[in-house]
């Protein structure tokens, strides 16, 4: 009888775990979870425009740090400038009276900047510094940026509006950390990355 | 074992099972957030606009008169912190409390962000174009109004908006410009004067091996606290100097001494004069002073002297060794020595003491003689408040105009200056927050912060060439309708001088223009546009100039001091001291939190007012801390919590300056109490200065009694146990060690 249990719970866990996740809208692996048991997958964000992320960087293929600025030279990664939108979108004729559009051009026309939504959002006791990381990924080691900033963030090139997708918490980054890689010719094992808690809780 | 169902490994197995599962479904991390917040970006910014990344500016800080050099913080268009500029000589890249509080002031919750209008009786919110309308019509070229009946009450000033307000003045045909500091320099600048021919030398604390200072709290108030704080670091390195302290009231800079001697108020000069005939009987500084300052001295042997001063006759003969053995020294003096009837006697007979030991041109010299004097700093008095008000009472000023002061905080009552002011027909209040003055104005409009607005600054004290401070607005202005100061005088000015103004729009071309001026005289050799920027991003400009000379004028006329001190009044036997806080001054930024949560250094208390009174005396009249004291003088009574204080003299009591406000906002009203309202009229006699440290009170107590809010906790840590000895002065032979 308790064998039978086991297996209807067990199968209730399968289940249920596939029921009581939300759906993805657009593609995208879910992240892992964390070793602290954290819930990795964040809710779907409404946005006040539904940017998609797929058409700009999967199909035009334009490197994530064309808009996202700041994440090769300071704390955050920036969300873009309205002015950057309209750079290229003021000449793109074919698309200007889509309804998104209409929309960003709204916002222009009374200089009046989009209310996004932080779906990346860390407590304010923390804080992380994205130089560093797209300094040493990116630039030193040449990855390429999906995968660098995928990490993290998942695979955006396939989402229309950003959900995040990996927990993002404490534990989380420190299982980056700890892995041991090559830092040079002699030396196999890394640092584990800060060992004093100031660097991130300042 | 339970042979139906389930038994106790396969229940901790299921509630394994399930316990996981809920944790990998359910609890998540609730501080990771998603869709919570908004993230606003930038519209069109500037190009070098990133957000999260800080740009600094340089600018000048103008909590106080010091004028250092500073630079700001600024993040996504907000000042977020102050810092000093390391290019300024006057800041050396440090910068004081007070000056990280401007931050405060630029947030302060209480910011004028309109234009006010007395309507009814109450102040109200106008427009500019009919605050504008009515300065037209009340001073403008059509009102009639002529020079006399004309009277602007400034702060001190320097720099390019002094120079407009001068000649706003002298548009007018007015020579009413009253320049008043609270606490001013008026009778330090007199005594210098007298003797030196300098209003402020030079002071060489770094060259230093002594320093004996009066009462000069440099440390914490007066010419440049952060400046003389770095020189004073230079003159405790090895070998370390030693500073002697006598004053009534222990100061901050009293607590750093090596040996803090207190002394009945006013007697200061008779000390001095004790220790300068101890010094004279040694031969090489017999010829220093002329015959008559020595026949003068004789009389001042050290039993005449600790009589009338209180302090034992044995320390008199201990400074002046102390003084001859360690050359070069310093004999300065401060506001304690000054604010006496005598005060420029007080202060002629202390630098006496630099003349005999050959101080002067050695530790003490002079300034760089500015070659720009119309931009030089003016000094505030006394006088000229007393002036004003006679004007007002008189009825003889039709309209009055105050920028950078707060007379009705800071005027004794026995002045009657706030009913004097309401005689006045039309009065301007130029503020960023409504004070006691603004509040009885007539019109009152919302300036720029510091942090707002452009300017130039030039200061008393100079310590290396002549240094112009520039101040940019370090981020846009926080509330649309405020206004610069500099833009509002130019469009006064410019009612009369037109034609003569009308190449400059607003007044940041007119201080461009008159700064680019200056770029022959510090050699710079590029454009214009490259001079202006490069002055606005090093903040400071350094102009060479001569070395003032300072003559070394002594006679014994100048050194008339009384014979004894002051009688003791039976009705009023106590000394008020009221002292001066580094972060309060003369109380306008008694508003920022930063500064009332602040600890004072001497007591740690916050928030609040206090009396300090000497524990002996507190005990013969059984005041404890805590006790509300009445203190009265013949012209006013506080009601103030006791705080014993072994750092003061038993005869005199202190409650500090710059709380007690009725206005300026939440953080400022009703805090504390107001020692500027209760000063008796006693003046000093070569300059009509008010005597502030010459009022006499009464303490009494009323029966009430509160908890002081201070940091230290119980005063007596050591609670009966000796775990730090310590000995009563007079027991320990404190002059074995210093």
């Amino acid at each position: 009888m308790i064998h039978r249990l086991l297996a209807v719970l067990s199968l209730a866990f399968f289940v249920g775990s596939a029921v009581s996740a939300e759906p993805f809208v657009q593609g995208g692996p879910i992240g892992s979870q964390t070793p602290d048991g954290y819930n990795a997958l964040g809710p779907v964000v409404q946005q006040p425009i539904e940017f998609p992320h797929y058409r700009h960087a999967r199909d035009m293929g334009i490197n994530c740090m064309y808009c996202h600025t700041g994440a090769r030279r300071g704390y955050v990664s920036v969300i873009p400038r309205i002015d950057k939108c309209i750079g290229c979108h003021q000449n793109i004729e074919s698309v200007r009276n889509k309804p998104r559009i209409k929309k960003l051009f709204e916002y222009w026309d009374k200089k009046e900047p989009i209310p996004w939504k932080k779906v990346n959002d860390l407590p304010d006791y923390v804080r992380f510094n994205h130089e560093r990381h797209i300094q040493r990924f990116y630039f030193r080691q040449n990855r390429p940026v999906r995968e660098v900033c995928g990490y993290c963030h998942g695979d955006v090139a396939n989402m229309t509006v950003d959900r995040r997708v990996k927990a993002l918490s404490m534990g989380w980054c420190i299982s980056c950390h700890q892995k041991d890689h090559k830092e040079s010719d002699t030396n196999m094992k890394t640092s584990h990355g800060p060992g004093e808690c100031w660097q991130c809780h300042k | 074992m339970s042979e139906s169902g389930i038994n106790r490994r396969d229940f901790l197995k299921v509630l394994g099972l399930g316990g996981s599962s809920l944790a990998l479904t359910g609890c998540g991390n609730t501080d990771i957030r998603s869709g919570d917040e908004l993230v606003m970006p930038n519209v069109h910014p500037e190009d070098f606009v990133v957000p999260g990344l800080s740009v600094f500016y340089a600018s000048t800080c103008t909590q106080c008169g010091s004028a250092c050099g500073v630079m700001g913080r600024v993040r996504e268009g907000r000042v977020l912190k102050m810092e000093g500029n390391p290019e300024s000589k006057i800041s050396g890249g440090k910068i004081c409390g007070l000056g990280q509080a401007a931050v405060q002031v630029q947030y302060n919750p209480d910011r004028l962000t309109q234009p006010m209008m007395k309507v009814g009786g109450s102040l109200q919110p106008v427009s500019w174009d009919k605050a504008m309308a009515l300065l037209e019509e009340k001073t403008g070229p059509k009102s009639g109004i002529n020079g006399e009946e004309f009277a602007f009450m400034t702060g001190a000033m320097s720099g390019h908006l002094k120079v407009l307000v001068e000649n706003y003045l002298e548009s007018l045909g007015s020579k009413n410009h009253y320049v008043y500091e609270a606490l001013s320099p008026a009778v330090s600048f007199a005594a210098y004067k007298q003797v030196y021919g300098v209003d402020m030398p030079r002071l060489h604390f770094d060259k230093a091996k002594l320093i004996v200072s009066f009462g000069s709290d440099f440390l914490g108030t007066g010419a440049s606290p952060v400046h003389f704080a770095a020189e004073y670091a230079k003159f405790r390195k090895a070998p370390r100097g030693t500073l002697i302290q006598i004053e009534p009231k222990m100061t901050m800079t009293g607590a750093n001494a090596d040996r803090w001697i207190p002394i009945i108020p006013g007697t200061e000069g008779v000390f001095a004069l004790g220790v300068a005939n101890q010094l004279l009987k040694h031969e090489e500084f017999a010829q220093s002073v002329p015959s008559d300052i020595v026949t003068l001295v004789a009389k001042y042997d050290p039993e005449t002297v600790s009589s009338i001063t209180g302090v034992r006759s044995e320390l008199v003969g201990h400074v002046a060794a102390l003084l001859w053995e360690k050359s070069p020294s310093l004999v300065i003096s401060g506001a304690s020595v000054e604010g006496h009837t005598h005060g420029v006697q007080n202060a002629v007979a202390i630098q006496l003491l630099n003349k005999i030991l050959g101080n002067v041109g050695k530790t003490l010299d002079g300034q760089a003689q500015s070659p720009f004097p119309q931009i030089a700093p003016n000094a505030g008095s006394f006088a000229a408040l007393k002036s004003v008000n006679d004007g007002m009472g008189s009825g003889k000023f039709k309209a009055v105009f105050i920028y950078g002061a707060n007379p009705v905080f800071t005027a004794p009552s026995f002045m009657g200056l706030r009913d004097n002011l309401r005689k006045v027909p039309f009065k301007v209040a130029f503020v960023n927050a409504v004070d006691e003055t603004a509040e009885e104005c007539d019109l009152v409009l919302p300036i720029y912060t510091a942090v707002e607005d452009f300017g130039s600054h030039v200061a008393w004290y100079q310590p290396e060439g002549v240094e112009i401070t520039m101040q940019q607005p370090l981020m846009e202005k926080l509330y649309s309708d405020t206004r610069s100061m500099g833009d509002i005088m130019l469009e006064l000015v410019k009612q009369r001088r037109a034609d003569e103004y009308k190449a400059w729009p607003d007044f940041l071309s007119y201080l461009k223009t008159a700064v680019v001026n200056i770029k022959s005289a510090v050699k710079y050799t590029d454009t214009d546009e490259h001079f202006w920027y490069d002055t606005l991003s090093h903040g400071v400009i350094h102009v060479d100039a001569p070395q003032q000379q300072i003559g070394s004028n002594f006679s014994s006329a100048m050194l008339n001091l009384p014979a004894t001190a002051d009688p003791q009044d039976p009705k009023f036997p106590f000394y008020l001291v009221p002292s001066e806080r580094h972060y309060f001054r003369d109380g306008r930024h008694a508003n920022c939190g930063w500064l009332q949560e602040s600890p004072d250094p001497l007591t740690t208390i916050v928030w609040d007012s206090w009396a300090e009174i000497h524990p002996k005396t507190a005990e013969s009249m059984g005041i404890k801390e805590g006790d509300y004291l009445e203190v009265s003088s013949q012209n006013g009574t506080l009601k103030v919590k006791a705080y014993l204080f072994p750092g003061i003299h038993p005869d005199a009591i202190s409650i500090p300056l710059g709380q007690g406000h009725e206005s300026l906002g939440r953080f400022a009203k009703g805090v504390g109490v107001n020692p500027f309202k209760i000063l008796n009229p006693v003046f000093e006699v070569n300059t009509g200065e008010l005597a502030m440290y010459g009022t006499r009170v009464s303490v009494k107590k009323t029966g009430e009694s509160e908890i002081v809010v201070k940091d230290e906790g119980p005063v007596s840590t050591q609670m009966g146990r000796k775990l730090v000895v310590t000995l009563p002065a007079d027991v320990a032979q404190l002059s074995k060690e210093i």
